[in-house]
C-alpha cells in the first residue's frame, strides 16, 4: 500500500500539485477529528449495547425463562432495545461520521462549525438513550421502527436539524466542480431521512391515520430508511473506498448515474411489499411488488460498477482490512437486494413472510452489508484523522473472520429456519406446537440456536474490534514514517523495507 | 480558511494552511494513499438495454394482472376496497352466496378453531385440567347429553374415562361462541367420527329439539350431576 | 456544482411521488371509512372497545406483544390462515378503523391473534398461558409473564380471582396467585379480538369463471 517513489518525493520542498492536494487532504481530516471521533466513539459504544441486547433476545427464543422473571428485560422490550440500539445507535452514529467525512474529503472543503455537529452529536445520543430506557420501561409505541417514546424523539429532531444545516455549508463551500457519485447518494440520504421520519411521526404518533393506512406509512417509512438512508450512505462509501483503496477509478460513470437514479426512483415504492397477503387494497401491494422486482435493475448495474472496478485486483483482499470489509458488504448488497426482490413475488411471500426469513434478510441487509461496509469505512478513516495506525493486525484478523462467519451462519441458518417455517405454517396438518409429533414452532428451535451461536462469534468480533478501537486512541501519537496495519504486508513493502 | 470560488482550480492560490511547512509535514498515511477517486467512461454494456426492457414488459404485465381491479374500473376509490389482487368485477359473486360444506369438513374447521385449544387438537384433553375426548365415555355416549354441554356450557366436577376433571366449559351455543344448530352438529359429529371413536353421527334437528326443549329456565351451565339425572 | 439543483429536483420528485401515489391515494379513498350499521342487529361493526379491552391494548403495546404475533389473517388459499382456525374471511381495512394504533405484526413466531377471542374465549386460559405458557402449551417458545401477577399469602378467604394452577405450577401452601389489573385488561383485550362481521367488501373476491357446459363450449 506504501507508494515508495511518493515517500522520497515528499522529503523535496518543491511543492507539486498532487503534495498540495494531498496537504490539503490532510488538513480536512484534521478538522473532522473531534467530530469523527465523538460520532465514531458512541458508534462502537452502541454497538456493544445492541450486540448485549441482541444476545440475551436470541437466547431468550430458544430458552424462554432466561431472565424470565425480570419485566424490563422480557423479550418484547429487549428485542425492541436492540433494534433501536443498532439502527438508532451504532449505525445512525457510523453513519453521520462516514457521511461527513466522506462529505469533507469529497467536496475538499475543511469541516467548519464542528461545534454544530458536536451539540447535534450529543442531542441525537442523549435522545436515543432516553427513547432506548423508554421501550425497557414500558413506553414503546410498538410500531415498528419508530418504538422510541415521543418524549425522546424531539432531541433526534433538532440533532437532525443542526447535522443538516451543517450539511447545506459545508456544500455550498465546496470546492469541486464535479459531483462524484458519493456526494449524490450523501446529498440525497441527507435529505430524505428527516422527511420519512417527520412524515411517520404526524401520521402515525401526532395525527394518527384511520386504519390500515397507519401500516402504509409504517412501512413506507421503515423500508425506505433501509433504502433511501442507510443504502446510500454505504453505498457513497463503497464508491468511494473501493476506487480509492485500490487507486483505479470506478468503471463506469453512466452505470452510476443509471444506478443511482433507478434506485431513487424504485427503492421509494417497494417497502408495501412488507403487507403482501394483508388488509390493505390489492393494487397498492402490486405497485409496491412491481417497484421490488425492478429493483434489480440498480442493484444488478451497481454490482457490475463494483466488479468491473476490481476486476484485475482481487489479490489486495489478502492485504487490505478496509478492502476486505467493503467487498463483503458490497457483495452482501447485491445478494440481499435480489433476495430481497424474489420474495416480494406473492408465492415465495406467501411461504417468508411472518417467518424468520424475514429476520435473516433484514439482518443481511443492515449487517452484512451496511454494518460491513462500516467497518470498513471506519478501518480507513480512523488512522487518517488520528494520525497514528491500527495497534493490532491479529485483532483485526479476528474481527473479520468472526463476524464473517457469523453472519454467514446467522443468515443462512435463519433462512433456512424460515422457508420450513413457512411451507409448515402453510399446512395445516402440521400442528402450529406439538411436544408428541414435529411442530412448525419445534422445528425452528436448533436454528434459533445456531443463531444464538452466531451471535456469540459477532460478539467476540465486536468486542475486537472495540479493544483496538480504544487501545488506538489511547495510543501515543506514532513518529513520521508508519506503515499500514494491514493483514499480510505486500510484496513492495518487503523492499521498502 | 476564507471561502473560494468553487470554479477556481489553481491549487496555489488559497491553500491557508498548506504552506511549506505544513507540507512537509503531511503525515507518510497521507503520502501512500492512492488519489481521489475517479469516474471512469466506459460505455453501458448492450446487454442492459435488452434486460430493461424485458424487465419494464415484464412488470408492466405483473402489475395489469394482479391490480385488484384497478386496471379494469381504473377507479382508485373501488380498488380501494379490493383485497384480493386475482379479482375480476366481472367475475364478482353474488353478495351473499352461501357454500354448502360436508359435515366432517365443517366440523373439523369448527373443532380445530374451538375445541382444539383445550382438548388438544389429538382429543387427549390435558390431564387434570381438560377432559379427552378421544375414546372417551361421555362423547362416545348419550347425545342428549352431549349436546346439552355444548349449548349451556358444563362446570363442576365431572368424572371422564376414569380421571376426574373440575374446571368449566364456555357455552358453545348461543349465547357463547355462538355456534349455530349445524355447526354444533357438525363439530360434534367429527368427535364422533375421529380418534379411534365410532359413534353415531348427530344431527341438525337433535340439536334444534334439545335447544327448543332446554330453551325455557336454562341460564347457567349445566354440572355432571344434572346430566347424569338425564340419562 | 451547477448540477446540484437538478439532483436536489430528482431527490424531492421521487420522494413526493412515491408518499404521493403509496400514501396520499389511499388515505384520499379509504381513509375516511365508517363502520357499517346492521339493521337486522342494530348494531354498528367493527365494535368499540370496552373500556378495559383498550387498556389491555396499551399492556399489549407495552409488553411488545406485536414482534412474535400478527393480527391479520390473510385469504383463504393463500397460506392455510383459514384451515388452522386463525379467521374464516381475509382481514379487510374496516376491521381496524376503530384502533388508534395499529398492531397488523409481521412476525408469526406465535399464531396469529386476530380473533382470538372468537378461539379461545376462557379467561382461565389465558390467566394460566400469560403467567406460565408451559401451562396450557407444552414445549412453547413463548416468554413467561409472571410479573403480571401476584403471589402472596392468603389472607382469610382465598380470592375468588386467583388462577387455578395444575401441578407442578401450584403455589406454595397457604399462597395464591392473583392477576394483577394489568392482567385482567390484556386478557380482556384478548377475549375481544374477534372480526366475524362479512362486510359488503369481503365479497370482492376471485371466483374461478365457471366452466362452459357442453351446449356453449364448442367454437
Amino acid at each position: 500500500m506504501a507508494s515508495v517513489p511518493n515517500l522520497v518525493a515528499s522529503f523535496d520542498p518543491a511543492t507539486s500539485p498532487d503534495l498540495v492536494k494531498r496537504a490539503e487532504l490532510s488538513e480536512i481530516d484534521a478538522s473532522t477529528k473531534i467530530p469523527a471521533l465523538f460520532f465514531l466513539g458512541s458508534a462502537v459504544l452502541w454497538l456493544l449495547v445492541g450486540t448485549a441486547f441482541a444476545l440475551i433476545s436470541s437466547f431468550k427464543l430458544h430458552t424462554p425463562n432466561f431472565l424470565g422473571d425480570t419485566e424490563w428485560l422480557t423479550f418484547g422490550r429487549t428485542r425492541t432495545a436492540h433494534l433501536n440500539a443498532v439502527i438508532y445507535g451504532w449505525s445512525v452514529n457510523a453513519a453521520f461520521a462516514v457521511a461527513f467525512w466522506l462529505m469533507a474529503r469529497l467536496s475538499r472543503s475543511v469541516l467548519r462549525h464542528s461545534g454544530l455537529l458536536m451539540i447535534a452529536g450529543a442531542f441525537w445520543n442523549i435522545g436515543v438513550t432516553i427513547g432506548i430506557i423508554g421501550i425497557l420501561a414500558g413506553d414503546s409505541t410498538s410500531i415498528e421502527w419508530l418504538e422510541m417514546p415521543l418524549y425522546a424523539t424531539p432531541l433526534l429532531f433538532v440533532a437532525y436539524a443542526l447535522i443538516g444545516a451543517w450539511a447545506l455549508i459545508t456544500f455550498r463551500f465546496g470546492k469541486s466542480g464535479h459531483i462524484y457519485v458519493s456526494q449524490w447518494y450523501l446529498l440525497a440520504a441527507l435529505f430524505w431521512f428527516p422527511w420519512l421520519y417527520s412524515i411517520a411521526q404526524i401520521m402515525l404518533l401526532f395525527q394518527p391515520a384511520r386504519g390500515t393506512v397507519q401500516a402504509l406509512v409504517n412501512w413506507w417509512f421503515a423500508h425506505n430508511v433501509l433504502g433511501l438512508w442507510f443504502t446510500p450512505i454505504g453505498l457513497a462509501a463503497v464508491y468511494y473506498f473501493l476506487p480509492k483503496v485500490l487507486g483505479k477509478p470506478i468503471h463506469s460513470y453512466y452505470l452510476s448515474i443509471l444506478g443511482f437514479w433507478s434506485l431513487a426512483l424504485f427503492y421509494n415504492w417497494a417497502g408495501v411489499h412488507h403487507l403482501i397477503g394483508g388488509p390493505v387494497p390489492a393494487w397498492v401491494l402490486s405497485a409496491g411488488i412491481a417497484a421490488s422486482f425492478m429493483m434489480a435493475i440498480p442493484v444488478i448495474v451497481t454490482g457490475i460498477n463494483h466488479h468491473m472496478t476490481m476486476v484485475g485486483s482481487f489479490s489486495a483482499l489478502k492485504y487490505s482490512p478496509t478492502l476486505r470489509f467493503i467487498v463483503f458488504g458490497a457483495v452482501s448488497y447485491t445478494l440481499t437486494s435480489l433476495i430481497g426482490s424474489l420474495m416480494a413475488d406473492r408465492q415465495v411471500s406467501e411461504v417468508v413472510h411472518f417467518t424468520h426469513f424475514t429476520v435473516a434478510h433484514a439482518h443481511q441487509g443492515m449487517y452484512a452489508f451496511f454494518t460491513m461496509v462500516m467497518f470498513g469505512s471506519i478501518y480507513y478513516i480512523l488512522p487518517r484523522i488520528l494520525l497514528k495506525e491500527w495497534p493490532s493486525a491479529m485483532l483485526i484478523s479476528v474481527h473479520f473472520w468472526t463476524v464473517a462467519v457469523g453472519i454467514t451462519v446467522y443468515v443462512v441458518g435463519l433462512s433456512i429456519c424460515g422457508i420450513k417455517q413457512g411451507l409448515e405454517m402453510n399446512n395445516a396438518d402440521i400442528p402450529f406446537l406439538s411436544t408428541t409429533v414435529p411442530s412448525v414452532v419445534t422445528n425452528t428451535i436448533p436454528y434459533l440456536l445456531s443463531r444464538s451461536l452466531s451471535g456469540v462469534l459477532m460478539t467476540i468480533g465486536h468486542l475486537a474490534f472495540a479493544v483496538n478501537f480504544t487501545w488506538m486512541l489511547l495510543r501515543p501519537r506514532a513518529p513520521q514514517g508508519t506503515t499500514p496495519t494491514l493483514f499480510q504486508n505486500p510484496p513492495e513493502m518487503e523492499v521498502a523495507r | 480558511m476564507s471561502a473560494v470560488d468553487p470554479q477556481d482550480k489553481n491549487p496555489k492560490i488559497e491553500q491557508a494552511g498548506a504552506s511549506d511547512e505544513s507540507i512537509q509535514q503531511v503525515h507518510s498515511i497521507l503520502l501512500r494513499e492512492k488519489p481521489e477517486p475517479e469516474e471512469s467512461h466506459s460505455p453501458m454494456p448492450l446487454f442492459l438495454l435488452g434486460f430493461i426492457s424485458a424487465m419494464v414488459l415484464m412488470v408492466a404485465i405483473y402489475f395489469v394482472h394482479n391490480s385488484g381491479g384497478l386496471s379494469q374500473s381504473f377507479s382508485f376509490k373501488q380498488a380501494a376496497m379490493v383485497y384480493d389482487e386475482r379479482f375480476d368485477p366481472k367475475n364478482a359473486p353474488a353478495a351473499n352466496a352461501e357454500v354448502k360444506l360436508d359435515p366432517l369438513v365443517l366440523g373439523k374447521k369448527n373443532y380445530a378453531s374451538v375445541c382444539a385449544a383445550c382438548h388438544q387438537p389429538n382429543g387427549a384433553g390435558v390431564p387434570g385440567v381438560y377432559p379427552p375426548l378421544a375414546k372417551s365415555d361421555w362423547a362416545n355416549g348419550s347425545e342428549e347429553l352431549i349436546i346439552r354441554i355444548l349449548l349451556h356450557g358444563l362446570t363442576g366436577p365431572i368424572k371422564v374415562a376414569g380421571a376426574d376433571f373440575n374446571s368449566t366449559m364456555p357455552t358453545i351455543g348461543p349465547g357463547g361462541y355462538n355456534f349455530s344448530d349445524e355447526k354444533i352438529a357438525a363439530v360434534l359429529t367429527y368427535i364422533r367420527q375421529e380418534w379411534g371413536n365410532n359413534a353415531p353421527a348427530i344431527t341438525t334437528e337433535k340439536v334444534t329439539e334439545i335447544r327448543t326443549k332446554t330453551a325455557v329456565g336454562r341460564a347457567t351451565a349445566w354440572t355432571s350431576a344434572e346430566l347424569e339425572a338425564i340419562r | 456544482m451547477n448540477r446540484a439543483p437538478l439532483i436536489f429536483l430528482g431527490i424531492f420528485f421521487t420522494l413526493a411521488f412515491s408518499w404521493t401515489g403509496i400514501i396520499l391515494t389511499n388515505q384520499l379513498t379509504y381513509g375516511k371509512l365508517e363502520p357499517i350499521v346492521d339493521q337486522t342487529e342494530n348494531k354498528s361493526y367493527p365494535e368499540a372497545l370496552p373500556g378495559l379491552a383498550a387498556q389491555g391494548k396499551l399492556v399489549y403495546q407495552d409488553l411488545g406483544c406485536i414482534y412474535c404475533h400478527s393480527q391479520q389473517v390473510r385469504r383463504p388459499g393463500f397460506g392455510a390462515d383459514d384451515k388452522r382456525g386463525w379467521g374464516d374471511r381475509q382481514s379487510v381495512p374496516r376491521d381496524y378503523i376503530r384502533e388508534g394504533r395499529v398492531l397488523l405484526g409481521t412476525m408469526r413466531t406465535g399464531p396469529d391473534l386476530r380473533n382470538i377471542g372468537a378461539r379461545q374465549a376462557s379467561r382461565d386460559w389465558h390467566m394460566l398461558h400469560l403467567y406460565n405458557p408451559q401451562i396450557t402449551s407444552k414445549g412453547t417458545i413463548m416468554a413467561p409473564f409472571p410479573f403480571l401477577f401476584e403471589t402472596h399469602k392468603i389472607v382469610g378467604q382465598p380470592s375468588p380471582k386467583a388462577i387455578k394452577l395444575p401441578a407442578p405450577y401450584t403455589a406454595a401452601s397457604g399462597y395464591e396467585v392473583v392477576p394483577t389489573p394489568r392482567a385482567e385488561s390484556l386478557v380482556a383485550y384478548l377475549q375481544s379480538l374477534k372480526d366475524t362481521y362479512a362486510y359488503p367488501e369481503t365479497h370482492n373476491v376471485f371466483v374461478e369463471p365457471a366452466a362452459p357446459t357442453k351446449a356453449e363450449g364448442k367454437k
